[in-house]
């Protein structure tokens, strides 16, 4: 699989109802060691309601100038969560199923929830 | 409405639209390479589409002639794919460094090419002009 079939891939749960839109796919290096580093083990997936782009990541770090700028982005990504990989059910055509029951996640890279524009 | 915090994982966070794609990749000498145009992805277990019941890691980066299906949309397919395993990568900053030399990569197939049938063939094209 190629990372470019999940980006930008519309986003529903198991019932088919939207969720949004894959804006990027957050990796940890705790895989099996591969060469010099571990291999990035896929985590989860970033999921915005509203939009299937992200820009510079405002809307998972702390970052508030400018400030005109950074209201602007995480008003326009309100909503966005990371969901965990062992949650997504399936991935064909475009689109992510998540599994009933799946987990809802703060997008932050620092692991505190973003605040809400 | 916020969101509990993730547990945050061991390893280091990379998100790949943040951290990789798009980055300059360096060879064992900092020469340029390529650029990160995609990641390839497999499961553990070998399948090439793994979904979320298998632990999925990234394989190779891939990087290739991505600027007509950027404007056109669309993706290459996988046959025109250049591969640098994840192996060669040997640390992910500003600039993604390999630890093995460019001209040992297919990716740097073409500068190869022009170099040795283009440039070698004009008149002192073929020794250093310093």
């Amino acid at each position: 699989m190629i990372l470019g079939d999940l980006l930008d891939a519309r986003v529903t749960d198991a019932d088919g109802r939207g969720l949004g839109f894959v804006v990027d796919a957050r990796f940890a290096l705790d895989g099996p060691i591969d060469g010099l580093l571990a291999a990035p083990r896929l985590h989860g997936l970033l999921v915005s309601p509203r939009t299937a782009t992200s820009f510079l990541g405002y809307e998972r770090n702390g970052v508030r100038a400018p400030a005109l700028l950074a209201r602007w982005f995480r008003w326009r990504h309100r909503g966005t969560f990371l969901v965990h990989w062992s949650d997504v059910r399936w991935v064909a055509d475009g689109t992510v199923v998540l599994r009933a029951g799946y987990e809802r996640y703060s997008p932050g890279l620092t692991g505190t929830a973003p605040q809400q524009g | 409405m916020s969101l509990p915090p993730d547990e945050r994982p061991p390893g280091r966070i990379l998100d790949a639209r943040l951290h990789l794609l798009d980055r300059q990749v360096l060879d064992v000498d900092g020469v340029p390479t390529c650029t990160v145009d995609d990641l390839e992805i497999h499961g553990l277990d070998g399948s090439d589409r793994p979904d979320g019941t298998q632990t999925a890691v990234v394989t190779s980066l891939l990087s290739g002639a991505v600027l007509a299906t950027r404007v056109l949309g669309g993706r290459p397919p996988a046959s025109r794919w250049h591969r640098i395993r994840w192996t060669h990568v040997t640390d992910v900053g500003t600039t993604v460094r390999l630890g093995v030399h460019g001209d040992a990569l297919d990716v740097t197939w073409t500068e190869r090419w022009v170099r040795d049938h283009v440039i070698g063939r004009l008149p002192g094209g073929r020794h250093d002009p310093g």
